[in-house]
């Protein structure tokens, strides 16, 4: 065996390591919940009730953490585990969407000093931006009026699980179970209990969902570059479902939206690949980053993390058939951030007000508003 | 800890820009000995035009080729990469430029190819078949990426130039005996300048990044 070989071997075992590392920290919030009691925990997620505090939440908590697998995966652990409810999580899930575009909208600021370089640079991260947020504009209020979203994805769950909300049983599971058991044990042995106990469990199990996405998402990277590379060089000049195709592929492969959109940025930005060739990679990564969501499902006590997972990938793929079909809403996105990176050439402050407003701001006094 | 996060290189994307690079040199080869039997009376220049041409479309169309993927590649391997991209984004730039003096000679052989009694005529062939040569050793070269045969090339390319150098002094004074001597100069010089390239392009095996293009002209100080 090759050194080459032997690195992928070991970098493999590490992901398999990560992902388990990953689910037990899934598995831990939810535990360190129940470790305080019901009302306690229902008390601190009541301002969630509000879908419109719970958009805000989503796209603060993804800016924050720079990570809307993060997001996702913390809220299939809390609906997993019951402490919310399905049709709560749904505006969080939603916000966690728009939130995440806000990395390959920072990572355009690279090429900020060369104005026709940095205006394709803009458009292509906000173009992101755009379809983002006009998703969300169109299905909340047809989700909140209908519950189609929850409802499709129900009935889903019980096609694959069984009844939703019910709890289920699988080897991987116990598994995780018994390695979350064994943290808690560790907590519990060293003289904490009560509130103190469910604090720290609830950090080593954050701490485990983002160190291991992270490690995840950069061995993945360092993994398959050949095939990124490959697979970029195949994209350019050509558009459609193979871009889309290619977009789903490499977020599922890397378990990061933001690291297949910040990859086509340099590209967007020297001029060798168009907005409308992006445009569908970026709308790939939306489709594959619900993958991670999937993935913290397994986990979960109740079948109702995967329909809150099943929520996030029907959205996405909502989303896209509601646009993508279609050339002159195609567009829409793809005009809107053209005409902002233009203006955003004229005027660097706008850069910074749009980002603030959008990605801070509108989400703070979201929250400050809505949550009561 | 962090080498975990090193990509792990894949020859693929690398050996394929390569490969790009010697079907260049191979394009640049037909479309110097193209250009170069219009000028020597080897080929009806009519005849070959679009021939010529069109290799010169398809050199254009791998110098972008490679452009783009040397900026993939970048993406994706991060600044480990930085050295070998930008030296391929300069090296097809040299490639590209061989095809635009061999359509400048093309041009010159359009109006009136060299006349077989011209005291230069011998010469010329027997450069263009020694540029010929290097373009075919070129590519050899530039694929087995060895540093003591581009040093050897590179010795055999500067006593090349000089000898351009040399007939070209010859052709400006008043005894040279050609009745074409101003194209016949221009052939010289775009010779000079085919060879250069070359060179530029295996000087890449051997110099640093920062002394590229410049490999010519810094001959007199090397040693």
């Amino acid at each position: 065996m090759g050194p080459t070989a032997q690195q992928r071997l070991v970098r493999v075992a590490a992901v398999i390591g990560f992902l388990i590392a990953f689910l037990v920290g899934v598995k831990l919030l939810g535990a360190s919940f129940k470790m305080v009691g019901k009302d306690t925990a229902k008390n601190l997620f009541d301002g969630l009730t509000n879908p419109f505090a719970g958009l805000a939440v989503g796209i603060l908590a993804t800016v924050l953490v720079q990570s809307s697998s993060v997001t996702t995966a913390v809220v299939v652990g809390l609906v997993g585990d019951g402490q919310i409810s399905v049709g709560h999580a749904v505006p969080v899930i939603m916000g966690a969407n728009i939130g995440t575009s806000v990395t390959n909208t920072l990572v355009s600021l690279g090429h900020i000093t060369r104005s026709a370089e940095f205006r394709r640079a803009f458009a292509g991260a906000t173009m992101h931006d755009f379809f983002n947020l006009i998703t969300v504009i169109v299905l909340l209020p047809i989700e909140l009026a209908t519950g189609f979203l929850q409802k499709s994805a129900t009935a889903l769950t019980t096609m694959f699980a069984g009844s939703s909300g019910v709890t289920y049983k699988s080897p991987i599971k116990e598994f995780i179970g018994s390695i979350a058991k064994w943290f808690i044990k560790l907590v519990e042995g060293v003289g904490l209990e009560g509130w103190w106990a469910a604090a720290v469990a609830l950090a080593i199990g954050l701490a485990l969902i983002v160190v291991s996405l992270i490690f995840i998402t950069k061995i993945m990277r360092s993994l398959l570059a050949g095939r990124l590379e490959q697979s970029l060089n195949r994209v350019l000049g050509r558009s459609g479902i193979i871009g889309m195709g290619v977009g789903i592929v490499i977020t599922v492969a890397v378990q990061s939206s933001s690291v297949t959109t910040s990859l086509l940025i340099p590209l967007i930005g020297a001029g060798i690949l168009s907005l409308e060739v992006a445009f569908p990679i970026t709308l790939g990564a939306n489709i594959g980053t619900t993958v991670t969501a999937l993935l913290a499902a397994m986990a979960a006590d109740k079948t109702s993390g995967l329909t809150i997972a099943l929520v996030h990938l029907l959205f996405n793929i909502t989303g896209i058939l509601l646009v993508y079909p279609f050339p002159p809403l195609r567009r829409i996105p793809i005009r809107l951030a053209e005409g902002l990176g233009s203006m955003a050439v004229r005027n660097r402050l706008l850069v910074l007000a749009y980002i603030l407003t959008v990605f801070v701001v509108v989400p703070l006094l979201g929250v400050l508003i809505f949550r009561g | 800890m962090f080498k975990w996060f090193r990509p792990i290189e894949s020859a693929e994307g690398m050996e394929e820009m390569r490969a790009r690079v010697e079907d260049m040199l191979s394009e640049g080869r037909h479309i110097f000995d193209a250009a170069s039997n219009a000028f020597l009376g080897g080929a009806d220049p009519e005849v070959i035009r679009d021939d010529l041409f069109k290799t010169d479309k398809r050199i254009n169309q791998l110098e972008q080729k490679v452009r783009r993927q040397a900026l993939v590649h970048g993406t994706v391997y991060g600044t480990s990469q930085l050295p070998t991209c930008l030296v391929l984004m300069s090296i097809v730039k040299d490639a590209e430029r061989i095809g635009d003096y061999c359509k400048n000679l093309y041009d010159i052989a359009a109006i009136k190819p060299l006349a077989k009694e011209d005291p230069f005529f011998a010469d010329l062939i027997d450069h263009k078949n020694q540029i010929s040569g290097l373009l075919e050793e070129a590519i050899r070269i530039y694929r087995s990426q060895k540093e003591d045969k581009a040093k050897a090339f590179l010795m055999r390319g500067d006593q090349m130039q000089d000898q351009y150098d040399a007939n070209v002094v010859k052709l400006l004074g008043d005894d040279h005996g050609s009745k074409q001597s101003a194209a016949v100069i221009l052939a010289y010089r775009y010779y000079k300048r085919v060879t250069a390239h070359l060179l530029n392009i295996i000087s890449s095996l051997v110099v640093p990044l920062d002394e590229l293009d410049y490999f010519d002209e810094d001959r007199m100080t090397r040693d």
